[in-house]
């Protein structure tokens, strides 16, 4: 007997165009998740497009046109369209330069932790046993730690930067991933494909990540979308610490944090746009999320 | 809805009473607001500005500097020099004591002395690592009860300013206890004894003698500059330290309170370090061209970061010392980058196919100077436009960046502020006093200043000691470790509530403060 993915090339198109279809109209009929992924293509369309779009260069300085409110013009025409920080940097340059980092720093941190995740979430629920006990401590020991004290910790051990921020991040995420995994595994692994599978003859590692993975795909998509919203949030929080990228790479994070000197002042452009970007994007993040909840639930399938 | 608006006008008048509550501080009570909690309070191991303002009102010294920036008695009643300088004979105001009630003779002022220049206790505080090198100071002897005598190993104009930084404390409370309880608990000779510590929250301090006006000095830590900023205004804190040049407006026009600004002693530099701790870092190499140090004082705008981040026009810095001290005939590099550019040229470091002449990186501190991480950005944007690619990095200063500097372990262009006085140049000199001084974070060995070093300690007298330091400081103008900046202007939030007036030395002095 073959897996669930392994079935004839015309109905699966078939299937996936319904579906395809069922999910549109299903979008159209909610609204929100329309508009929340036109947001999410217009984010993606900055991160992808930022250098291109951007008047400036998000790190150019001058520091004699600092705290320019939106639509100041500078030297030569330039047009500062939502304003200057204080240091005089074009506040939508940065703007779109941030987009790219939230988004990198979200999509690579949920991949990291992801596979980290359900490699572990896998193992442990297809071999049980003290295999299974190891990972499940390991995963609660980590649940003890607060996840921002955590990566404050290992980022004052690594250093700040890029990279670091991903694989902190990451590594901060593993055990959701391991968890909801692990009890899909336990209960697929006693079913009767995945029996068959191994009756044929097919290696562990091919029932585990042939049979079964394929199988799970569906929550992990969910909480995958969720996890990107919780991510871009905590990639801001430690950006704000200071404890993010060097200050040369614009993070919508760290602009916020650029931010509160000036807010005494009155000056609103600094922390408003960041912070309506960091809302919008974990926003949009979320109610997709929800909405691809409800959408892959079989329950709720009838209503779809 | 009857109750529901009760409910909310109980909420609201619940909080307007704790508003109130915490709006006015009691009549006999005067609150600081800090940027930085103390490290501790044991004597001999004091070192931050923050740490010894707070210090300075438990312990009392045998001297004092003054508003003015004269050296004043305060422990002391009588001193005689010996002929060559080299002993110091002081007599001590009788009936003093520590706020034990222990009494205060010449032995505890000798082990005030003596304890921090223990070599076997390995202290780190001002005293050792800063007061007694530049002293040369040998030992400190009774005489009699109220009689001290301290030697020197040379005559030194600095003495009694130096003298003026020793915390004197009685001895017997000391010897009964480890250096951990000494860090917590101490045994002061000032007017104030500490009642409570609560980490990184508050320090209480209460009056047991004069001089001081208020019964209760609480000094608060709100490492925040806007939440400063807002307990000032809220009426929460009677004084703010380091106030953001962008929050002056908003400070003098809430009505409740108002920045008092002096332009303060700390030289402000981008250091260059020298040190082989550096070597084969980006622009290490470079960096050792006394011609590369001077090309880049031309690439920075100083005036324009002062006005621009500073809010204020600042003293530019010509050298190390501060106005009126320094060598007269030296005027302050103006901002010209292609003098820069050119000077960079003849020093054999042009520009690259990509436009860049060579890389470097610059560390900053974040948050410990005055608008700090923008002005070491706006600094990194000026060296990178005359083709020299820096790359900054912000640290933060207590667990990183303070550990890197005593390391000596800094990246080739480090932002330093070190505070200075008035009162005798040659204290601010006493920074290079020798190739391998704390204080030397450049680690700069030129052999012409360290010689004139020793010529210039040993004169009578600062106007004798006038013609090298005039030679010394053109040198380190010419060929010295350090981008020159400014001297760092200093911006206090005063309460209307308050009568208080800030020193030029970053000194807290909250002995004549009182309500209005």
């Amino acid at each position: 007997m073959a897996s669930a993915t392994q079935a004839l090339p015309q109905p699966a198109m078939n299937y996936r165009r319904r579906e395809f279809r069922r999910a549109w109209r299903s979008m159209v009929a909610a609204k929100w998740p329309l508009l929340a992924l036109l947001i999410l293509v217009c984010v993606i369309f900055a991160a992808l497009f930022g250098p291109q779009i951007a008047p400036l260069d998000p790190n150019r300085q001058n520091i004699m046109l600092r705290l320019a409110g939106p639509l100041t013009e500078g030297r030569g025409k330039t047009l500062f369209l939502l304003g200057t920080d204080g240091l005089g940097r074009d506040v939508f340059s940065r703007l779109l330069y941030g987009a790219r980092v939230s988004l990198l720093v979200g999509i690579s941190a949920i991949l990291v932790g992801g596979t980290i995740g359900v490699v572990a979430g896998l193992v442990s629920g297809y071999f049980g046993g003290w295999i299974d006990d190891v990972i499940m401590r390991l995963g609660d020991i980590q649940l003890a730690f607060p996840f921002i004290l955590f990566a404050i910790m290992f980022l004052v051990i690594l250093g700040p930067g890029l990279a670091n921020i991903i694989l902190v991040l990451g590594v901060g995420q593993w055990v959701t991933y391991a968890r909801i995994v692990r009890a899909q595994t336990l209960s697929l692994r006693e079913k009767e494909y995945v029996e068959a599978a191994r009756a044929l003859g097919d290696s562990t590692v091919s029932v585990i990540f042939r049979t079964i993975l394929p199988n799970i795909m569906a929550p992990l998509t969910v909480i995958a979308s969720f996890n990107v919203a919780s991510v871009i949030l905590s990639e801001a929080s430690l950006s704000f610490l200071g404890l993010g990228v060097p200050p040369s790479v614009p993070t919508w994070g760290s602009m916020l944090a650029e931010s509160r000197d000036q807010l005494l002042a009155n000056k609103w452009w600094l922390a408003f746009y960041p912070g309506i970007a960091i809302v919008m994007t974990v926003l949009s993040f979320n109610i997709l999320g929800d909405w691809l909840r409800d959408f892959l639930d079989p329950r709720l399938k009838t209503l779809g | 809805m009857t109750s529901l608006i009760r409910i909310l006008a109980t909420g609201c008048a619940l909080l307007c009473g704790i508003a109130a509550a915490q709006a006015a501080p009691p009549p006999d009570t005067l609150v600081v607001g800090l940027s930085a909690d103390a490290s501790t309070f044991d004597p001999a191991q004091i070192s931050s500005r923050d740490n010894a303002n707070i210090a300075k009102h438990i312990f009392a010294t045998l001297y004092t500097v003054n508003f003015e920036g004269e050296i004043k008695p305060y422990l002391a009643d009588k001193t005689e020099v010996s002929a060559d300088g080299l002993s110091y004979l002081i007599k001590i105001k009788p009936n003093l004591t520590c706020d034990n009630g222990e009494a205060l003779t010449a032995e505890d002022v000798a082990y005030s002395f003596n304890r921090p220049a223990d070599k076997s206790k390995k202290f780190t505080g001002n005293s050792a690592g800063f007061v007694f090198p530049t002293l040369g100071f040998k030992s400190a002897e009774v005489v009699d009860d109220l009689t001290v005598r301290i030697n020197l190993s040379a005559r030194t104009t600095l003495a009694l300013g130096m003298m003026a930084q020793i915390y004197i404390h009685c001895k017997d409370a000391y010897e009964a206890m480890t250096l951990e309880q000494a860090s917590t608990n101490p045994v002061g000779s000032g007017s104030y004894r500490l009642v409570s510590w609560q980490r990184g929250s508050q320090i209480v301090l209460e009056k047991v003698k004069d001089p001081g006006r208020f019964k209760r000095i609480v000094w608060r830590i709100i490492p925040e500059a806007s939440t400063r900023t807002a307990e000032l205004i809220a009426g929460n804190v009677d004084i703010i330290t380091n106030v953001s040049p962008d929050q002056i407006g908003a400070i003098d026009a809430s009505g409740t309170a108002a920045v008092e600004k002096v332009s303060g002693t700390r030289r402000m530099q981008v250091g260059y370090n020298l040190s082989p701790n550096a070597a084969g870092m980006p622009g290490a190499a470079e960096i050792q061209n006394p011609k590369v140090r001077f090309a880049l004082q031309y690439a920075v705008d100083v005036p324009g970061i002062c006005s621009q981040l500073l809010g204020t026009t600042c003293e530019r810095a010509t050298s190390l010392v501060n106005p009126p001290n320094g060598n007269p005939d030296l005027k302050a590099v103006p901002y010209d980058p292609a003098m820069a550019e050119k000077l960079l040229d003849e020093a054999g470091y042009p520009r690259g196919a990509d436009g860049v002449r060579f890389h470097i990186r610059l560390q900053g501190p974040r948050g410990r100077y005055l608008n700090d991480a923008n002005v070491v950005q706006a600094i990194g944007q000026y060296l990178t436009d005359v083709g020299v690619q820096t790359d900054v990095e912000l640290l933060e200063w207590a667990s990183v960046y303070s550990p890197l500097l005593r390391a000596k372990k800094m990246a080739p262009l480090f932002f330093l502020g070190q505070g200075g006085v008035t009162w005798n140049p040659l204290y601010d000199m006493s920074l290079f006093s020798t190739p391998d001084a704390t204080t030397n974070y450049q680690s700069w060995t030129d052999p012409r200043w360290f010689d004139d070093w020793k010529l210039a300690l040993a004169a009578p007298s600062v106007a004798e000691a006038r013609p090298v330091i005039n030679r010394m400081l053109k040198l380190f103008y010419e060929e010295g470790p350090w981008l020159q900046l400014y001297f760092q202007p200093d911006f206090y939030g005063v309460s209307k509530r308050v009568a208080w007036k800030p020193r030029r030395d970053e000194e807290i002095d909250l002995f004549d403060a009182s309500l209005k």
